[in-house]
């Protein structure tokens, strides 16, 4: 799978950090940064949270795999 | 609450609200009809604005929040706002709060900088430095209407400042706010004056002081969001000055009157549950908890509208292009599925993931300074007046749209 975050959307609310800090970091922008792209399938639920919390809806998550 | 049967309940009606009945309403209704039909209100025969359907359910609320293109926001947020027929105090499809996408993401794009958790984390020792004057004002009193004194001055002052309005106005955009969220209310109401006329009396009133506040930093620019929005250019497109007026109109009503809600509603809280308040006491880590089940307890503002663009069916209901829909906040936020124990105030729950600042397109810009605001109060009241209590009977504010307290006696062990 792969994770993207929209930069045109993301206000930097950090919900995203603390449901998958293993993914997502609060930038220096004020932005939030995907460190790994392609995570491991075992954090797919931490992530699913993630785009559920995100108030902006601002982050996808694409392909099966 | 004697209503049993669903039909008959009808959310037009501000007296459910003033009589704090509103949560067996929705109890009922998202057991029994979450989708729910309510005719427009009568009077004398005839229809004052048109029905609409309730929307009760944290479920249906989320989803409809995260599809502004389906549920669309431009045709009015409130309950009684006639999209063909909307005063200048709706200020459709000019203000923030009432356009759609793609015009409204980049609308927000030129004030999100000043909200952003750097902005808000910057202001705490400002925000505590209010906190303290505004507690350093009453402390050695011993009694003061919690809500005039203390609750309404935090977030008046925090958004005053932050666009620039200087201290001798803020009684004034205090009075303006009171008139056009709270124009249903007798108390605002100037003598003869209805809720209409009362609404754009606020209206007015708070464009003419901006107006000339936006001549003035035309003139010359100062460090300020008003100066921000003076300035602001969207692909080489500048705001209009009509839309500038519009900018600074939501900012000072979402600003301060919300907020203010929330530290009232969140001590009345506290006070009706002494054990949760000695746990807050005994342990004051859990304070960021608190101030998440404080927001989904009160969840000030109620509802927010919005409009089906296209026919659509929701559990069996068919909704028309046109039908305006009812997002009830304060009913998702006690929704059994996602809040066991919903009815009860329990300031550790967890987890407690609430919408009380709505989710998806329009999710509250302002929403990190309101949980700051909430921490800084509740951590210096309870620091310095720990037992402060209720005197009397809160007075609250007859709306259908702000969950409002207006006046709230309470008393305290003075500081010497």
């Amino acid at each position: 799978m792969k994770v993207t975050v929209n930069a045109d959307l993301c206000e930097g609310h950090g919900r995203c950090q603390s449901a998958a800090p293993e993914v997502f970091r609060l930038g220096e922008n004020d932005q939030a940064e995907v460190l790994q792209a392609h995570p491991p399938e075992e954090l797919r639920a931490k992530l699913e949270r993630a785009v559920r919390l995100c108030p902006r809806q601002a982050i996808a998550i694409t392909g099966d795999r | 609450m004697t209503t049993l049967n669903p039909t008959e309940i009808n959310l037009a009606n501000p007296y459910l609200f003033l009589n704090n009945e509103q949560h067996a309403a929705f109890t009922l209704l998202r057991r029994e009809d979450p989708v729910h039909w309510n005719p427009g209100p009568q009077h004398e025969g005839r229809e004052i604005f048109r029905g609409f359907w309730n929307i009760t359910k944290f479920d249906d609320i989320f989803a409809m929040s995260r599809d502004p293109g389906t549920f669309i926001s431009g045709h009015g947020i409130t309950m009684a706002t006639d999209p063909e027929n909307a005063g200048p105090a709706a200020g459709l499809g000019k203000m923030m709060i009432v356009t759609d996408p793609p015009r409204h993401v980049r609308l927000r794009r030129l004030v999100n900088k000043g909200f952003t958790p750097r902005a808000v984390t910057a202001l705490e020792p400002h925000i505590r430095e209010i906190t303290t004057t505004i507690i350093n004002d009453i402390a050695r009193r011993g009694s003061c209407d919690f809500v005039t004194d203390v609750a309404a001055l935090l977030p008046l002052a925090v958004i005053c400042d932050m666009m620039g309005v200087p201290k001798d106005d803020w009684q004034q955009m205090f009075e303006l706010t009171n008139q056009v969220l709270g124009g249903d209310d007798p108390e605002y109401q100037a003598e003869g004056a209805d809720t209409e006329q009362t609404v754009n009396q606020g209206h007015i009133g708070m464009f003419m002081y901006f107006t000339r506040m936006v001549a003035a930093r035309r003139a010359a620019r100062k460090e300020d969001l008003v100066s921000v929005l003076v300035d602001a250019d969207i692909e080489g497109d500048k705001l209009t000055d009509e839309e500038i007026l519009y900018f600074c109109y939501l900012l000072i009503l979402a600003g301060n009157e919300t907020t203010r809600n929330a530290i009232s509603g969140g001590l009345l809280a506290l006070a009706e549950h002494p054990d949760e308040r000695q746990k807050l006491h005994a342990h004051p880590e859990l304070l960021p908890a608190a101030v998440e089940e404080i927001l989904r307890w009160t969840s000030p503002v109620m509802h927010m509208a919005r409009h089906a663009s296209r026919d659509v069916e929701l559990r069996g209901k068919q909704i028309k292009q046109g039908d305006k829909l009812l997002l009830w906040y304060p009913s998702a936020n006690r929704d059994e599925d996602h809040f066991p124990d919903g009815d009860r105030f329990r300031i550790e729950r967890s987890p407690n993931e609430h919408i009380a600042f709505g989710i998806g397109e329009h999710f509250c810009l302002g929403a990190g300074f309101a949980r700051l605001e909430l921490k800084v109060m509740f951590e210096e009241l309870n620091r310095r007046l720990p037992d402060i209590e209720l005197t009397g009977p809160v007075e609250r504010l007859r709306s259908t749209f702000i969950g409002g307290i207006k006046h709230m006696p309470v008393a305290f062990t003075p500081e010497r």
